[in-house]
C-alpha cells in the first residue's frame, strides 16, 4: 500500500474559514493522505481539529496523528521557545490518520513521523 | 524557574482572583498521566471522599467528575474550589487498544465511544475552568502535541497553569524533563499514588488561585 503526503499551501487554506479548513483536513486524513501545512495550525485550531476528529471516530478511523512546529501566534509558548532557541515562529504542521502515521517524536526544533501501512 | 519569577507569577495571577470565591480547578491531560489518582488524592485529603476508579485500561475517566467546595489550606491561606477531574484528551481512541486489557469486543467499542464524547467534553470545558492543573506522567515524554495544544489553548486564555510532574515514584521518572521543555510554568513534582510533595502543590494552588 502506497502513502500519500499532501502537501497544502498557505494559500490554499488561507480564504478558508475555521470550520472549512477543519473540514478539508478532515476529509483529506479520512481519504489515508498524510498532511504538510505549510502554515502551522494554531493551538485554538488544533482543539477543534481534535473535536472534530472525535465526532468521526469509528472502527476503521481511530483518530490522527498531529504535530507542529512553530507558532502563528507570536505570543504562543511554541513560538515563544523557538524564540527562545533563536528560531523563527513561522512553521508547519502534519497531520496524518492514525492508522497510518503511528507515531511523533519532537522537540522544539524537529520532528519525527514514523509511518507505515501495514496493520499493527 | 527563579525563585523571584515564580513570586512576581504568583502575585500576578493571585490579582485575578482576588474576587472570586470559588474556583473552578481543571484538572487536564493525556489518558493515565494519573489526574483521577491525583483528584482523589485531593479529594480524600479535604473532603474524606473520592472522586472517581482509577484503572491502567486508559480512558477510564470518561465524564467530568466533579467535586464541589473543596477547601483547600496550606500555610495559612485557603482556597475554596470545585474540582473538575477532566477525561484524559487524545488524537486518537482505537477501541482495539482496549481489547489488549481485556475488554469484550463490545465493552471495547462502548468505551471507545464513550471516550471520544468525554474528549470533547474536556475541550469544550477548556473555556470554562478559571484554573487547570496540566497532569504529565514523569516516565513519558512530556513534548507531546496534546500537552503542547492544552497549555497553548489554557494560555490564549489567560488561564492560569501549573503544571504537575506526577509518578515521581516510577524508577524512570524525569521530571527535569519537563520544566526543560516548558521553561515558563511553574513545576511541582508529585506522586499522586504515593502523596509525596502533595503539600508543595496545595501551598502553590493555595497562595496563586485564591
Amino acid at each position: 500500500m502506497q502513502i500519500q503526503i499532501e502537501f497544502l499551501s498557505s494559500a490554499l487554506l488561507a480564504g478558508k474559514d475555521g470550520n472549512e479548513k477543519i473540514n478539508l483536513i478532515i476529509s483529506s486524513i479520512k481519504d489515508g493522505k498524510i498532511l504538510v501545512l505549510e502554515n502551522p495550525l494554531t493551538n485554538m485550531e488544533e482543539t477543534k481539529l481534535i473535536e472534530a476528529t472525535m465526532k468521526k471516530v469509528s472502527s476503521k478511523f481511530p483518530g490522527i496523528e498531529i504535530g507542529t512546529l512553530g507558532s502563528t501566534s507570536p505570543d504562543g509558548i511554541r513560538g515563544q521557545l523557538i524564540k527562545m532557541l533563536g528560531g523563527k515562529t513561522s512553521g508547519l504542521t502534519v497531520i496524518g490518520p492514525s492508522h497510518l502515521v503511528r507515531a511523533m517524536k519532537r522537540d522544539p526544533q524537529s520532528m519525527s513521523i514514523f509511518a507505515s501501512a501495514g496493520r499493527r | 524557574m527563579a525563585f523571584e519569577a515564580l513570586v512576581n507569577w504568583l502575585m500576578g495571577i493571585a490579582s485575578i482572583f482576588q474576587k472570586r470565591k470559588i474556583v473552578r480547578l481543571g484538572l487536564y491531560g493525556a489518558p493515565n498521566a494519573g489526574k483521577t489518582s491525583l483528584a482523589n488524592k485531593i479529594s480524600m485529603d479535604w473532603l474524606g471522599e473520592p472522586v472517581g476508579k482509577v484503572s491502567e485500561v486508559p480512558h477510564e475517566t470518561r465524564t467530568i467528575q466533579k467535586k464541589e467546595h473543596v477547601k483547600v489550606r496550606a500555610n495559612g491561606h485557603e482556597l475554596n474550589m470545585n474540582l473538575l477531574d477532566m477525561p484524559g484528551i487524545s488524537t486518537k481512541v482505537d477501541y482495539r487498544e482496549f481489547m489488549k486489557y481485556g475488554l469484550t469486543l463490545e465493552e471495547a467499542h462502548k468505551r471507545s465511544k464513550e471516550a471520544t464524547k468525554g474528549i470533547i467534553e474536556a475541550i469544550k470545558w477548556l473555556e470554562n475552568v478559571d484554573a487547570a492543573l496540566v497532569v504529565m506522567d514523569s516516565s513519558e515524554d512530556p513534548y507531546t502535541q496534546v500537552n503542547i495544544t492544552v497549555i497553548g489553548n489554557l494560555e490564549a486564555r489567560k488561564i492560569p497553569v501549573i503544571l504537575v510532574a506526577n509518578k515521581i515514584d516510577l524508577p524512570d521518572a524525569e521530571p527535569e524533563k519537563i520544566r526543560e521543555a516548558y521553561p515558563q510554568y511553574p513545576v511541582i513534582e508529585i506522586s499522586a499514588l504515593k502523596g509525596s510533595n502533595i503539600d508543595e502543590l496545595y501551598e502553590i494552588i493555595t497562595k496563586s488561585l485564591r
